[in-house]
């Protein structure tokens, strides 16, 4: 089920290679290929706690998986920065992309779903399971980051924010709930 | 192995299906007369491209567009557009000028005449395209209609019609304000280079390109070249164009292209060019220094981006 999981993710990127050579705009295709799959599956990595509460359908087992496949496509994501986008400029990334604000925002959710794939095997994620709340500060800076890469942002971009809202908006609901019984 | 010319090979259909209509009734001749395309090859003088820039594919530019009356999606504006009715199509001309007055996009071919221009287009998303436009340059339609001592900018609006431009229709959920306006001082309106398009690859411009008719203006970013216009008006006072009332800290109104200034949330120094996975330094000026920097000597471009 899981190997499942992990073939219908990874399906995007064999679509990106294999159209990459008719691309009009390659490294753009790259980018969104990249970019939808990390965030769409950021969100995704939020759902089973959610549905177990909501439906109680347990399907925490697959939320490590999904989160690594969302950090999995943020790193090609952040490659084709480094790699395509920048030609490994360094230069100009440290004195000029890292200081605008849709660059830095998506630099910041990428560390943080970084530190929180490196910390996702069993001895440190006993340690350092408590911090992997900041997955919520890394949606957020996530959807902030997508909504500022169109000129004007789409259908896909609201859409996001919108299943983003929902899914944050029940855990902060049910927190308030748990606080008033006690 | 023998082929029939396309021209040929569709004039030849409508041939047969006027034969099949003359037996059918006169009305459905004129009906089928009415819908016989024009010849969409276009006769011009061709540019002798002495920069020997190479040429993007039609399929490349005529695949990958922003065209927001119908779609903010790059490719989605192709299939939208087939249905666009382009012509007849009379455009505007009104203002600080001799006499107001409609024409229709063949009379102005009419008038002008054609000729090619291979050009470079930068988009301000950071990609860009080399095209072989056809069209005339806009000073020669100034110098038709005469501007008068009031005129110090030239104001270009798209056609607003909510049945052929679904964006148009969506009110509040516009994705942008429509119609579409864009301008250019006098003396950029009647600079050699600004052009007026009604094809390019040598036919009639495709719908989602902009048909029948737009706004080609090379040292600037893409968005400046306005699609379907409508208005071609000339003002006294500097237009408020689309882009800068959209988003004032990003888009200003000279919109030159320059790699040294950036928008706030990409650098412009380089671009990718359509069908290439490395990137190239961009211009200043889009390559078109030496010809337009002199219209803009002692400003801060930094200031009027």
């Amino acid at each position: 089920m899981k190997a499942l999981l992990v073939l219908f993710a990874l399906l995007p990127l064999g679509v990106a290679y294999y159209t990459l050579d008719n691309a009009i705009d390659p490294i753009k295709m790259l980018y969104n290929t990249t970019g939808i799959g990390a965030v769409t599956l950021l969100l995704l990595s939020l759902v089973p706690s959610t549905c177990k509460r909501i439906c109680h359908i347990n399907t925490l087992p697959y939320r490590k998986t999904i989160g690594l496949l969302s950090f999995m496509y943020a790193l090609l994501h952040v490659s084709v920065f480094v790699v395509l986008d920048s030609e490994f400029d360094f230069v100009t990334i440290f004195e000029k992309s890292l200081k605008k604000p849709f660059i830095y925002v998506g630099a910041i959710a990428f560390i943080i779903v970084l530190l929180m794939a490196l910390t996702s095997f069993k001895k440190l994620f006993a340690k350092f399971s408590k911090y992997h709340k900041a997955v919520y500060i890394a949606l957020l800076l996530a959807l902030l980051h997508s909504f500022w890469a169109q000129k004007v942002a789409g259908v896909f971009e609201y859409g996001i924010i919108f299943v983003g809202a929902i899914l944050l908006g029940e855990r902060v609901w049910m927190w308030q709930k748990n606080h008033k019984i006690v | 192995m023998h082929m029939t010319p396309e021209a040929l090979f569709n004039a030849r259909r409508h041939f047969l299906k006027l034969g099949a209509g003359a037996l059918v009734s006169s009305t459905a001749i004129s009906q089928l007369l009415a819908e016989l395309p024009k010849d969409l090859s276009l006769t011009y003088i061709p540019d002798p491209n002495p920069q020997k820039l190479t040429l993007n594919t039609l399929e490349q530019a005529s695949n990958y567009v922003n065209f927001y009356e119908f779609s903010t999606d790059k490719e989605a504006p192709v299939k939208l557009s087939q249905k666009m009715k382009t012509s007849p199509w009379n455009v505007g001309f009104f203002g600080e000028i001799k006499t107001e007055q409609m024409l229709e996009v063949d009379d102005l071919i009419a008038k002008f005449g054609l000729e090619e221009r291979i050009y470079r287009f930068r988009c301000v998303e950071g990609w860009s395209m080399v095209v072989p436009w056809i069209g005339f340059p806009l000073y020669k339609l100034l110098d038709y209609l005469e501007p008068n001592s009031k005129a110090k900018y030239v104001k270009f609006t798209t056609r607003h019609d909510p049945s052929m431009f679904p964006d148009q229709a969506k009110g509040i959920f516009a994705s942008i304000k429509h119609p579409y306006v864009e301008g250019l001082r006098m003396d950029e309106a009647r600079h050699p280079l600004t052009f007026i398009a009604v094809g390019m690859y040598g036919k009639r411009l495709l719908p989602q390109n902009g048909a029948p008719i737009r706004l080609v203006v090379p040292w600037k970013y893409g968005f400046k070249s306005i699609k379907s216009l409508d208005l071609i008006e000339c003002v006294e006072s500097e237009p408020l164009n689309t882009w800068q009332e959209q988003n004032p800290k990003e888009y200003g109104f000279y919109a030159n292209v320059n790699p040294a200034v950036d928008h706030p949330r990409w650098t412009q120094a380089k671009e990718r060019l359509l069908g290439k996975l490395t990137k190239q330094a961009t211009l200043p000026f889009n390559g078109y220094e030496k010809e337009v920097a002199g219209l803009y000597a002692g400003m801060d471009l930094r200031k009027f981006f």
